[in-house]
């Protein structure tokens, strides 16, 4: 899949880096950082709210504390690694993580909306979608889900690779253990199972997440991407 | 003084080495391999039949193979995944130590039982868990119904001394309860037994199921996936002796 509007988030992105480097100073100082601030150098990529409107920045609303902590201690250490998270990462001392973890796992996270059109008003968080989307329709994106749905529920039996949902639970709301996967931004999902499968990323505890991830193809990535965007919390 | 160090430092060295020897000295063999024991006690089977599960904590940690088994472990009807309820505990032990140590081969399935995806303790505590469930969707079963015939090989090739009359198994030995399984698992199975794919094959069953036909297996497989659940059979058993 490519994306029409990446530079976007290259904006964003650069953004992202200015912010923190304004920042900078503040980390070096004794004094505990406020959250506001914080949130400014967090935000910029991954909104203050933790539901990314970037399709390659992930949603950190309501991931699970324990896990975000784990994610933040693990980029600290260089045990897991993202060009713009190893220049940020420095910026925050590991005693704050605690706080943020919690502060973005208390956060709602939003389901995404599957959308062609940039206009497409309302909706949650409708502005990422067209983004994600690139070309595609909203029909073609929707059966695109649907196959999706298909390999998170049931897995693919042809090739062993497990449900999602038994793991990261049929809603995708996860636990300590298995991070929340629900309204994720596709091009982040699809990103992080493709470095998975490569050994890009390692810092799953135990190697499940990379024996899963070498048994998907980009096709299935890609569908599983698709309908983990859309997929709700169940009530 | 000097002499007194050094002494020690061999000692220490030579001690280290005799655990590096140790280490080195089991190297589980599978099926057809000069030197396979069926049904060994690995040091970690001894180790986790020990314990005692918790079925409480082995409902978490059955979490991360409920992608493949289903969250009611029943597996799938197609039989790529078996049902594990009811399972004896002897026997979930015996099988995924044996994934672990490389005596039964599962690929598949070994990224997520081995050290350390998943600890000793959460062996225990998963086959507890799995021990005590009961079996609420249908199993897979043959397009058509081969139990008279599957009954008669099964009788007459004496696979109840291991598997019991009703399929039931044997906890006290780890041989597994067959009743009720997935017919394609079951399919399966006795022919990777019979090939040594399964890496973990009883030599006793291997000769009992050689001169099987494919239809003759596919007969027996088709009468134990009609059977009921064995703990169902026992409590009928029992009901009559109870008034």
């Amino acid at each position: 899949m490519k994306y029409k509007n990446k530079h976007i988030g290259m904006h964003l992105r650069t953004w992202g880096v200015l912010l923190s480097m304004l920042f900078m100073s503040a980390a070096v100082q004794a004094d505990p950082v406020p959250l506001e601030e914080r949130l400014l150098l967090c935000g910029g990529c991954h909104n203050p709210d933790g539901n990314s409107v970037i399709p390659e920045n992930p949603k950190l609303a309501g991931l699970n504390a324990k896990y975000l902590q784990r994610q933040l201690e693990d980029f600290k250490a260089a045990k897991r690694s993202n060009p713009i998270m190893d220049t940020i990462i420095p910026m925050v001392d590991e005693s704050e993580f605690k706080a943020l973890a919690k502060y973005f796992s208390e956060q709602k996270r939003l389901a995404g909306v599957l959308a062609a059109d940039p206009a497409t008003p309302a909706a949650t968080d409708a502005q990422s979608a067209p983004a994600a989307a690139g070309a595609m329709s909203v029909q073609a994106r929707t059966e695109l889900a649907a196959k999706g749905q298909q390999i998170y529920l049931e897995g693919v039996l042809a090739t062993a690779a497990p449900a999602c949902g038994g793991c990261h639970g049929e809603d995708g709301s996860g636990n300590d253990k298995f991070p929340r996967l629900n309204g994720q931004n596709q091009a982040y999902v699809i990103a992080q199972l493709t470095n998975f499968r490569s050994g890009a990323r390692t810092n799953d505890p135990k190697g499940v997440m990379r024996a899963v991830a070498k048994r998907l193809t980009d096709e299935e990535m890609a569908a599983v991407a698709e309908y983990i965007f859309t997929l709700k919390e169940a009530e | 003084m000097k002499k007194l160090l050094s002494i020690v430092i061999v000692a220490l060295f030579s001690m280290q080495a005799a655990v590096v020897v140790a280490a080195d000295a089991y190297k589980p063999k599978v099926y057809g391999k000069k030197g396979y024991v069926w049904d060994e006690m690995t040091p970690e089977r001894v180790a986790v039949l020990k314990m005692t599960g918790d079925p409480v904590k082995g409902k978490e940690s059955f979490r991360g193979c409920q992608g493949c088994h289903k969250a009611d472990a029943a597996g799938v009807r197609e039989g790529v995944y078996p049902r594990l309820t009811g399972q004896h505990t002897s026997v979930l032990v015996k099988q995924i130590t044996e994934i672990r140590a490389g005596i039964r081969l599962n690929p598949k399935m070994l990224p997520f039982v081995e050290d350390p995806a998943i600890s000793m303790e959460e062996i225990a505590d998963i086959a507890a868990y799995l021990n005590s469930l009961t079996t609420v969707r249908e199993n897979g079963k043959g397009a058509e119904d081969m139990s008279a015939k599957g009954k008669k090989l099964f009788t007459d090739n004496k696979c109840f001394t291991c598997h019991g009359k009703n399929g039931e198994g044997d906890a006290a030995k780890s041989y597994p309860m067959v009743s009720a399984q997935h017919f394609d698992y079951l399919v399966r199975e006795m022919k990777w037994i019979r090939q040594g794919v399964r890496g973990n094959s009883n030599p006793d069953m291997v000769k009992a199921i050689a001169h099987f036909s494919q239809s003759d297996m596919e007969a027996v497989a088709d009468y134990l996936s009609r059977l009921p659940d064995y703990r169902t059979v026992t409590a009928q058993a029992a009901a009559p002796a109870a008034k």
